[in-house]
């Protein structure tokens, strides 16, 4: 495969999962919210390694969310304080 | 510690609904401004920042609207316990701005007094000062303020530096925030309290304004009153139609423009960087496929309708800001109420014209739950603006442009009564929900007129770009997201080599519009318009940019994708298959988004499963019938 086209398959590639992580948080925001935390408990717990406790923080939703995600406007979750 | 890095003091404006309290607010924060929600309920906050000319900076809340501080609604409860510091989350403001309207200080004043014991720091701006002074309305300030016991500042809201008096105030009482005003007296009384501060500081003209009674008696009329509205909704839609045009075709060439250059500009530009081997593998890679035929095509053909958003927001702000809504309000409440609704249900339905998400959300203003209720389940009918390109589409396509008797236009005429059958649909829907619940209650409508006054541009302006940017953002984030994800399931994966059938026949999206065609073919929808429904759940704007997108990756070759949707879809489908799709957007069911509001607002899955599952049905059962006779008329 010509290395331009293998570019362009990894960029529709990032850009497909983006839109389709974009479209899970907007559309079901606690579902995302529960794989985030489900995904991230693991990694985090004494004895890992600090770069995948690193990942795991960085994974891990932050605290009191963001609102229902209506995404309806984008414009009505609570505000961050 | 220099004054402009000091903890900023918090002020809260107070104030009765139609005070001019958010018109202030917009003047003394300008753009400086954050909207979001209290936490755990579903009332608009917001906050924003005043810095004063000394370089103080003031965070300033605009509490919701309240008429006394015993609640009978959740914005007057949460007004209440932010003052008193028992919301969760709040801290109790610093000091309160009591705003009032110097042309209705019966009302407002009694309110001043409640609000006076509370026993925080306190200035009262006078509102529309100007206003007041020109009915002749002659309010003493100086005696006011002394029998009030607290600072009183005239304001003029909607003009530049209309709240200066207000800030050198407020600059006064951040400079000593612990002056306290006056209680009332042991055994006073708010009304007598009133009248007694009504006849110290306030002189009435003999009359009431001649301009609000000589409107109201034509505007409030049972018989004129309701064709003048009847005149004026009719303009907006003209308008909305009309001046928008110009402005989409613009965006229209845009869009096209960006596409062809994308395709051929952009290939070129970078095969000129890179080489010609690159070149050639970029013009015939999927990268300007999703560029070109996916992300420009979908987002432009989205974005074309910010211009009528905007017109039918101008004209529901100014509407607003002129006081003419709670009066189109009172003369459709009786009309309404035999329906199932009340006359506070307008302006909610009105909102779902642009989109039903802020019309649900404004239904908050209902206070009772069972107008509420019903206002929320038939806001989905009213005809949001993102079928109007569905409609748009299939309208230019199917219905010839032909005058009937000489002066309406066909396709106008259509596209009116599918405006109208979405309304009449919600007015039976209500009715029957009316039935359904034995309901023989009556629920008073109780409204505040205010005064006639003329919108002020800067208010619009805020108004429209708070609007512009709520749907740009929507824009840029869940649909593009769509568009992105809809063009790579109706292009992975490839036909296999021994294919017969088109590629995008063996794509995932292709196949899931096949077995759709299972539960959608009694209603004459062909494959290709299964697929699009179901981004159209995400976003309806997005049903027409997928059947471009699915028919643009249908076509045999490039002369064919090009060709314009409308003489594609005039060509492929049957006059019945159009007119059940037309149908079928009448009643669709909501997008998610519409979903989540219902859910949220009247915090019921029931509720929300209710709502889609009825307007489901109505699609269907009304696009089966409209199908099933159409073919029978020969028109399948």
């Amino acid at each position: 495969m010509h290395a331009a086209l293998a570019v362009q398959y990894l960029l529709i590639a990032c850009a497909v999962l983006a839109s389709a992580w974009i479209v899970m948080k907007k559309q079901f925001p606690h579902a995302t919210r529960r794989v985030c935390v489900a995904l991230a408990t693991p990694m985090v717990r004494d004895g890992r390694p600090a770069w995948l406790r690193a990942l795991g923080r960085r994974i891990a939703p932050p605290r009191g969310g963001s609102g229902d995600g209506c995404s309806g406007c984008d414009n009505c979750g609570p505000a961050g304080q | 510690m220099t004054v402009a890095t000091a903890a900023p003091l918090r002020l809260a404006l107070i104030g009765n609904p139609n005070s001019g309290k958010t018109a202030l607010f917009n003047q003394l924060t300008g753009s400086r401004q954050k909207v979001a929600n209290y936490a755990g309920v579903t009332v608009e906050r917001k906050e924003g920042r005043l810095i004063a000319p000394s370089g103080r900076s003031y965070a300033l809340l605009d509490l919701p609207g309240a008429y006394s501080l015993t609640p009978s609604s959740l914005d007057e409860a949460i007004t209440r316990d932010l003052c008193r510091g028992f919301y969760p989350g709040e801290a109790t403001p610093d000091a309160l701005v009591c705003v009032i309207d110097a042309t209705n200080l019966r009302l407002h004043l009694r309110f001043v007094l409640e609000v006076r014991e509370l026993g925080l720091p306190m200035v009262v701006a006078l509102n529309m000062a100007d206003v007041a002074a020109r009915r002749g309305i002659r309010v003493d300030r100086a005696a006011l303020e002394q029998a009030l016991g607290v600072p009183v500042v005239e304001t003029v809201a909607v003009r530049h530096n209309g709240a200066k008096a207000l800030v050198e105030r407020i600059e006064a009482l951040g400079a000593s925030p612990h002056a306290v005003p006056p209680p009332l007296g042991a055994g006073a009384d708010l009304h007598t309290e009133t009248r007694r501060l009504l006849s110290l500081a306030v002189t009435m003209p003999a009359r009431t304004s001649r301009i609000d009674d000589a409107l109201d008696r034509w505007l409030l009329h049972p018989v004129f009153g309701l064709l003048a509205l009847a005149v004026i909704m009719f303009l907006i839609f003209q308008a909305v139609y009309a001046w928008a045009t110009p402005v989409m075709d613009l965006i229209d060439a845009g869009t096209a423009w960006l596409g062809e250059w994308v395709k051929t500009g952009m290939v070129d530009m970078l095969g000129s960087v890179f080489g010609e081997g690159f070149r050639t593998a970029l013009a015939d890679g999927p990268l300007v496929s999703l560029l070109g035929d996916g992300v420009i095509a979908g987002i432009g053909g989205v974005i074309v309708f910010l211009p009528q958003i905007l017109i039918l927001f101008a004209f529901i702000l100014a509407l607003e800001e002129s006081g003419y809504l709670p009066r189109a309000a009172f003369l459709l409440d009786r009309m309404m109420a035999a329906a199932g609704l009340s006359g506070r249900s307008f302006i909610p339905l009105l909102s779902s014209f642009a989109c039903a998400i802020p019309g649900i959300m404004s239904t908050r203003s209902i206070q009772d739950p069972r107008d509420r209720i019903a206002t929320i389940l038939v806001a989905p009918l009213m005809t949001c603006s993102a079928r109007l390109p569905v409609y748009a589409l299939l309208i230019g396509a199917f219905i010839p442009q032909q005058k009937v008797g000489g002066v309406f236009n066909l396709q106008g005429l259509v596209l009116f009564a599918l405006y109208m059958a979405g309304i009449l649909s919600a007015l039976m829907v209500s009715f029957v929900m009316k039935k359904w619940r034995r309901d023989k209650s009556e629920h008073a409508l109780l409204l505040e007129l205010p005064s006639y006054r003329m919108p002020h541009p800067r208010d619009l302006a805020i108004g429209l770009y708070e609007r512009a940017m709520i749907f740009l953002k929507r824009v840029g984030g869940i649909i593009l997201a769509l568009t992105i994800l809809l063009w790579f399931l109706l292009s992975f994966p490839g036909a296999p080599a021994d294919a017969t059938m088109p590629a995008i026949d063996y794509s995932f999206a292709g196949r899931i519009g096949h077995a759709l065609t299972a539960v959608f073919a009694p209603l004459g929808f062909n494959w290709q318009i299964c697929i699009a429904l179901i981004p159209g759940m995400a976003a309806r704007e997005v049903v027409v940019s997928s059947l471009a997108t699915v028919y643009a990756l249908s076509a045999a070759d490039d002369n064919a994708a090009a060709q314009a949707l409308s003489p594609i879809l005039a060509h492929t489908w049957s006059l019945a298959t159009a007119l059940s799709l037309l149908v079928w957007f009448i009643y669709a069911p909501q997008c998610l988004s519409t979903w989540a509001t219902i859910r949220r607002e009247t915090n019921s899955w029931k509720m929300m499963a209710v709502s889609a599952g009825y307007l489901f049905a109505l699609a269907y059962l009304a696009s089966f019938a409209t199908y099933q006779i159409a073919v029978a008329l020969g028109a399948g």
